[in-house]
């Protein structure tokens, strides 16, 4: 089976001569589809950088990236935009909704820019799951936190995407919410057989995760 | 669109103010361009009420009516020209007898009445007696009405309003029609002498074709009226204020619509992240351009006309619905063009920015 994300050797290097800094150092990684995936570790160790370039946000320094085989090395931000659209679902720590759009619209947007297989009866579903289906009329000013995340998590699992990348998803919540969304994620990730990567300081989370990475100073080391 | 129309219905207050600027510089650009056509047309309005291709003038007078004089001669050698109508000018103050303070600068054309460049009747009747007049409509709002005697300052004669003519100014004074036969009484020479006559006005097919005595020189009409004192310098003046307040109104716009997508570019750089296209991003931008300066402008122009409507009789405001129209086009075009230019400030945010990393 084809892991879905693959590192190889990939590291990311900021700023150059005497002033580079290795924010990423030389990682070999692969994530398989239906696995749940966390990276833990303390601020500035690097998770971010990871999280962006598994994500093509940005290309790797040396080393290549592939996602589900494909190597991200020399594409263009047109291509990169495309594997993001088509491939790639975030979770971001600042909710990532368009602030005039209802909620209903944000995810008519994605159905606009993006092909996608969710049927009506997945979409309610997704909605219970959630939590926000009462919540459609209303724009994201009008939800508290841990709703706006509710609906950011809701639009990152709406297009089924390979890979769902969380930054962070559980930082607004409140510890029965985090677990809930945890749980979710959890149960999408074996239901949508996608790879879920997920950024977190909250050791609480570790139990719902197949895998655990931890991060320190640019270097990744699974853990046991 | 659809991001476009979605922002515009949520934000209702902002993008009515955004239309509000763009109406009130489609606006002023709108009422400045009636003021030039409005102005113009005080110029010409009588000549081009003529119909004619052409006019006859002495070599020398540097194409100007007045100061052209042509002999019963002159006219007689004039060839090839369909219809030719001699005609006499004369620029008098006219006040009426009854109230002298209604004092107004007139022309005085002398033509023949059956000739094709004579008034048409809008009121009363042509002039057929010695001393009578046919004036132009405007100076019904000076107080005149038909059977006014008239006293001009270059005669010691008095003239009688018989008949009133629409569209009738030149230079910008209101024209008085009358005779070959009255014109002599006004100018002091005797009736039985052969009439003066300033040019002949020419209708013709081919103007090339006509011929003339050297001293005499055939000017086309639109040339003759780009000739008359001021017009070409008042046109230039204004044409010219319109080309710069387009010219600032443009930068202006572009200058609002960049503000207006710049403070958009978090949110244009998360949806880049989610990986939607610069393309549909560019899209979106130009669809609310375009569709708030199509509103800016439609209700400038209905604004424009409402004013017209209600603007006294002596503002020299004309409308030209052709040249609204391509001033209208001109706005949505430098718009979407300052679109265009905002949409570069889009293709520039880096979505790892904009998420924070």
């Amino acid at each position: 089976m084809m892991p879905t994300l693959q590192f190889i050797d990939a590291s990311k290097t900021f700023g150059d001569g005497h002033n580079t800094i290795k924010a990423l150092k030389p990682t070999t990684f692969s994530a398989n589809e239906g696995e749940l995936i966390a990276i833990i570790g303390p601020s500035g160790s690097g998770k971010s950088t990871f999280l962006t370039i598994a994500g093509g946000l940005q290309t790797a320094s040396e080393g290549d990236v592939l996602i589900n085989g494909r190597s991200l090395k020399n594409m263009r931000e047109k291509e990169l935009a495309q594997v993001r659209l088509q491939d790639i679902g975030f979770i971001l720590q600042a909710s990532n909704l368009v602030p005039f759009l209802t909620v209903d619209k944000q995810f008519s947007l994605l159905d606009r820019v993006k092909q996608h297989n969710m049927s009506p009866e997945e979409r309610t579903h997704l909605f219970q799951t959630l939590g926000i289906e009462h919540l459609l009329q209303q724009l994201p000013n009008d939800l508290s936190g841990g709703e706006r995340q509710r609906v950011a998590i809701a639009k990152a699992l709406y297009t089924k995407p390979a890979i769902l990348l969380a930054d962070e998803p559980t930082a607004s919540l409140d510890s029965d919410r985090a677990f809930e969304v945890m749980s979710l994620l959890q149960k999408q990730t074996k239901l949508q057989n996608n790879t879920t990567i997920v950024v977190t300081h909250d050791t609480r989370l570790i139990p719902y995760f197949d895998k655990v990475f931890k991060m320190t100073d640019g270097v990744l080391k699974q853990e046991n | 669109m659809f991001l476009a129309w979605n922002e515009i219905k949520q934000n209702k207050l902002r993008f009515i103010l955004i239309s509000s600027v763009l109406l009130l510089i489609a606006y002023l650009v709108f009422f400045l361009s009636g003021l030039v056509n409005g102005l113009a047309n005080m110029n010409r309005e009588a000549v081009d009420k003529w119909q004619a291709d052409a006019i006859i003038l002495t070599d020398e007078s540097d194409k100007s009516l007045p100061q052209s004089i042509l002999s019963t001669d002159d006219v007689s050698q004039v060839k090839n020209a369909n219809h030719l109508a001699p005609i006499a000018q004369i620029n008098a103050i006219a006040s009426r007898v009854s109230d002298e303070d209604t004092r107004q600068g007139v022309a005085i054309f002398a033509v023949q009445p059956d000739d094709f460049i004579a008034p048409n009747i809008t009121d009363g009747h042509m002039f057929g007696r010695k001393g009578d007049v046919v004036a132009a409509d405007y100076l019904k709002s000076e107080g005149f009405k038909v059977g006014d005697k008239v006293k001009l300052s270059s005669s010691d004669k008095y003239v009688t309003i018989v008949g009133f003519t629409d569209h009738a100014r030149f230079n910008a004074a209101p024209v008085l029609y009358t005779s070959f036969e009255t014109m002599q009484q006004i100018k002091g020479l005797p009736i039985e002498s052969d009439p003066l006559v300033n040019a002949v006005v020419v209708q013709s097919e081919n103007i090339s074709t006509i011929k003339v005595p050297t001293s005499l020189e055939v000017v086309e009409t639109e040339t003759f009226i780009e000739k008359l004192p001021g017009y070409a310098a008042q046109n230039i003046t204004l044409t010219l204020m319109i080309a710069f307040l387009i010219v600032i109104s443009s930068v202006i716009i572009a200058i609002f619509l960049y503000v207006l997508t710049v403070q958009k570019a978090s949110m244009f750089g998360v949806l880049k992240a989610q990986g939607i296209s610069n393309a549909y991003l560019a899209r979106s931008v130009v669809a609310q351009t375009f569709i708030l300066t199509v509103v800016g402008v439609a209700l400038g122009f209905a604004l424009t006309w409402l004013t017209g409507a209600f603007l006294p009789y002596k503002v020299p405001v004309q409308f030209d619905i052709l040249s609204m129209l391509i001033y209208a086009l001109i706005f949505i075009i430098v718009a979407i063009l300052g679109a265009v230019f905002s949409v570069l400030s889009i293709f520039k945010i880096d979505p790892l920015k904009a998420i924070g990393g």
